[in-house]
């Protein structure tokens, strides 16, 4: 068969990513962000590293040398969380070290409830769901382990979720952000829906939208509907809200860039 | 029923061309698929509202085939196949579905009879299957799915397809994970057992009708690795992964062939150029000519042995350059008028090397469907042809060497990110038993208690 001559490629196509790519492994800038706390450093490590285990083992050596379940959860688990996320951002990690990372931090959590009678304070809560009609949840997955990653309570209505469903879930849950994601044209316009029956009941929060299907104008066709491109902009909005509250045209100014 | 393949369709990679398949299929209206010339194939959807009643999606269907047969003949185009792929609506009412293929199909016979055009309706009921917690493979579901292939049928669909989706609720789950052996699991084992029930189905019910059971696509799977891995600076999963599930998904679609199907396999199977050099059955493909849909980076190289060529899907709507099935149907026939005229001219095989060097060091997931490479990894899949496991397991090994070897050449640059997820999978896959038993009995009791929505039940297990 024809082939290139290796100095010929590059004027056919440019690997952009090869030429990109940062000079730290992913292990070495992980290591520059560890706490340096000698018992907080193998926990924080133990999740970058996604092993459960570890993890595990880390809390109860904390424990034991006097630290509180609680204070654990924020200083140590949210804090390797943190690092991951922050290598997630800059393009070093890749998101499957994400969700094994969120898993191990997950686990951490529940450990260290069992380990105290108070209850852990989350970041705020989220309800997250798909379009009536659309199975699509791959997408939404990836947005509820982002922000269970960041520390937000996440309540998952799974695909197909009917718009009654996701109305009497924000009555009942009182989030401070509902997400929607819809891959089809057909199924997007469950949104509208959802924010007249919202709006109807005098409920008034951020309602973020996402997925193949949607795009930024039909999302500023309703009043709540805050469009993100990216599953990591659905823990940008909720981290814009904790800092700015949650006023629609503030977070449209930030996130609407078409 | 089911017979396995344990050779080659062809003697070489270089055997295998565009408009040219090993054993070409007859189907509708005066066409041959795969008979020394491409065709194209023109996919759409509906707009949102036409989905209302059923009067109103066989409308717009209407209108669909019109302006695409239409634009055929304004352009000279010789041949066309169209390709419905249902709206949820027209699976789960089969009738639906079968008034739509009638509507269709009886404008095509107008235009056939009226302009010779050569022409063949693609059906394409949708995976209903799966509610909203589980996949519900078996029972009333999976006969509510053979209810609509029995009605498109009757009703005047010449090639019958679908994209299955079996095994999918363990790989959604190991995809996100790197879990390798959950890939070659959802897609290897559970993938193709579902395939060889619902494709004894199809055959049958094309049997029973004198139409084509036409084949299937790992989209469910391989696809939506693809998309995941997306563009070259995305960051949700390793294109080497991507890739890897691709190989893995070829021992998968093989099954409808197995199990009594003839191509034209369905166009976004980008595993078909594999599927092809083993079974030598006619495929669909689409690239850049299918950007109206989703993006790629191979748009060109799949052209290389295609004998459909399509666009995926756009909605109906009005462009400046007429309807949307208008104005990527005439491209699609240019690009077919292109590789046909090379067919003419003895000029057919460079065009093809064109084609595929166009992409080939783009991305590892070009680098490994080069024609030359995906037979390679036909012949992994062949060699252990009897055993869905082992035939999964080997593409995955080889897909893995043909990379290696493509950065050692210097040709093909990856990333160290993509390098390490390569090795990982390598290495994960070295580390596999080659029992299929034990690899079977492992992953059960691995993923029924890690995946809470798998049911080992859907499979017979
Ligand atoms: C994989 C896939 C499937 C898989 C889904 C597997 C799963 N568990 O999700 C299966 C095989 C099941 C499937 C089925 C169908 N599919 Co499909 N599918 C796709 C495909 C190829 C990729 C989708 C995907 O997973 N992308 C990757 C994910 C990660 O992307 P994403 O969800 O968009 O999410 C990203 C962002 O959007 C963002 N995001 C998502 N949500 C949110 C929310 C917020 C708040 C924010 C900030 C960000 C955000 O984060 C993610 C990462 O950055 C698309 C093609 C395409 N162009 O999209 C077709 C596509 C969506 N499917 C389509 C169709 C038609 C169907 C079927 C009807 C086919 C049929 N005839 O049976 C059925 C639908 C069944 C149903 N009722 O839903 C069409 C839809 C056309 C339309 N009408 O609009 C598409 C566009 C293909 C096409 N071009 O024709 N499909």
């Amino acid at each position: 068969m024809l082939d290139l001559k290796l100095e010929d490629i590059d004027g056919i196509l440019v690997r952009y990513n090869v030429a990109l790519e940062k000079e730290m492994t992913p292990d070495e800038a992980a290591e520059e962000l560890y706490p340096k706390d000698e018992l907080v450093y193998p926990i924080a490590k133990a999740i970058y590293e996604g092993e459960e285990d570890d993890v595990i083992d880390g809390l109860k050596a904390a424990i034991d040398a006097g630290k509180d379940p609680i204070t654990l959860i924020n200083e140590s688990l949210m804090v390797g969380m943190g690092v991951v996320s922050q290598l997630y951002d800059e393009g070093i990690i890749f998101l499957p070290n994400v969700m094994m990372s969120a898993d191990a931090m997950l686990d951490g959590i529940e450990f260290c409830k069992t380990q105290t009678t108070e209850v852990p304070e989350p970041k705020g809560k989220v309800v997250c769901h798909v379009a009536e009609g659309d199975v699509h949840d791959i997408g939404k997955n990836i947005v509820a382990a982002l922000l269970r990653a960041s520390g937000y309570e996440v309540i998952d209505l799974g695909r197909d979720c009917p718009v009654d469903e996701v109305i009497e879930a924000v009555e009942k849950e009182k989030p401070m952000l509902v997400t929607g994601t819809a891959l089809m044209t057909t199924t997007m316009y469950a949104f509208k829906e959802i924010n007249d029956k919202l709006l109807e009941k005098g409920i008034q929060l951020p309602f973020a939208c996402g997925g193949g299907a949607v795009n930024q104008d039909f999302v500023a066709q309703y009043d709540l509907g805050v469009y993100g491109e990216e599953a990591s902009d659905a823990v940008k909005i909720a981290n814009f809200i904790v800092e700015n509250g949650e006023g629609i045209e503030k977070l449209r100014e930030e996130f609407h860039k078409h | 029923m089911v017979k396995k393949y344990t050779s080659m369709a062809y003697a070489s990679a270089d055997d295998m061309l565009f408009g040219n398949a090993k054993f070409p299929v007859k189907a509708g209206l005066g066409l041959e698929i795969g008979a020394g010339y491409t065709t194209p194939e023109i996919n759409y959807a509906p707009r949102p509202q036409a989905g209302k009643s059923k009067e109103k999606l066989i409308k717009e269907y209407e209108r669909i085939t019109t302006d695409s047969m239409a634009r055929m003949v304004q352009i000279g185009a010789p041949s066309v196949v169209l390709e419905t792929e249902h709206v949820e609506q027209m699976t789960n009412n089969p009738e639906w579905g079968g008034a739509v293929a009638h509507a269709q199909k009886t404008i095509m016979e107008e235009y056939h009879d009226e302009y010779g055009i050569k022409c063949a309706l693609r059906h394409t009921p949708g995976d209903i299957r799966e509610d909203r917690d589980y996949l519900k493979l078996t029972g009333d579901k999976f006969d509510l799915l053979m209810e609509s292939f029995e009605q498109v049928a009757q009703n005047g669909a010449d090639l019958l397809s679908v994209e299955s989706m079996g095994g999918k609720e363990v790989f959604d789950y190991s995809i996100l994970r790197n879990d390798t052996a959950g890939i070659l699991f959802g897609i290897g084992v559970l993938g193709s057992m579902d395939m060889e029930t619902v494709w004894t189905g199809v055959a049958d019910i094309a049997k029973k009708n004198g139409v084509v059971a036409a084949g299937d696509t790992d989209c469910a799977q391989a696809n939506t690795a693809m998309f995941i891995a997306g563009g070259l600076l995305d960051k949700n999963l390793a294109h080497t992964i991507a890739i890897v599930a691709r190989a893995i998904s070829a021992g998968r679609s093989l099954c409808a062939y197995e199990a009594g199907a003839t191509g034209p396999g369905k166009d976004c199977g980008y595993e078909n150029t594999i599927l092809k050099s083993i079974s030598g059955v006619p495929i669909a493909q689409e690239g850049k000519t299918s950007t109206c849909a989703h993006s790629d980076v191979m748009g060109n190289l799949v052209m290389q042995c295609c004998d459909l060529w399509s666009n995926e899907s756009v909605e109906y709507h009005g462009e400046f350059g007429g309807t949307s099935v208008q104005c990527w149907g005439e491209s699609l026939a240019y690009d077919c008028s292109l590789m046909n005229v090379a067919l003419k001219t003895g000029k057919a095989k460079d065009l093809r090397d064109m084609f595929t060097l166009s992409d080939k060091y783009r991305d590892p997931q070009g680098y490994v469907l080069a024609y030359d490479n995906a037979y390679r990894v036909g012949e992994a899949i062949a060699k252990d042809g009897n055993d869905n496991y082992l035939r999964a397991k080997n593409a995955a090994v080889e897909c893995c060497n043909i990379i290696n070897e493509g950065v050692a050449s210097g040709k093909l640059k990856l990333t160290r990110f993509e390098i390490n997820a390569l090795t990982k999978v390598k290495d994960d896959l070295d580390a596999l038993t080659d029992d299929s038993d034990k690899f079977m009995s492992d992953c059960l009791t691995r993923f029924k208690e890690e995946v809470a929505v798998f049911r080992p039940e859907n499979y017979g297990l």
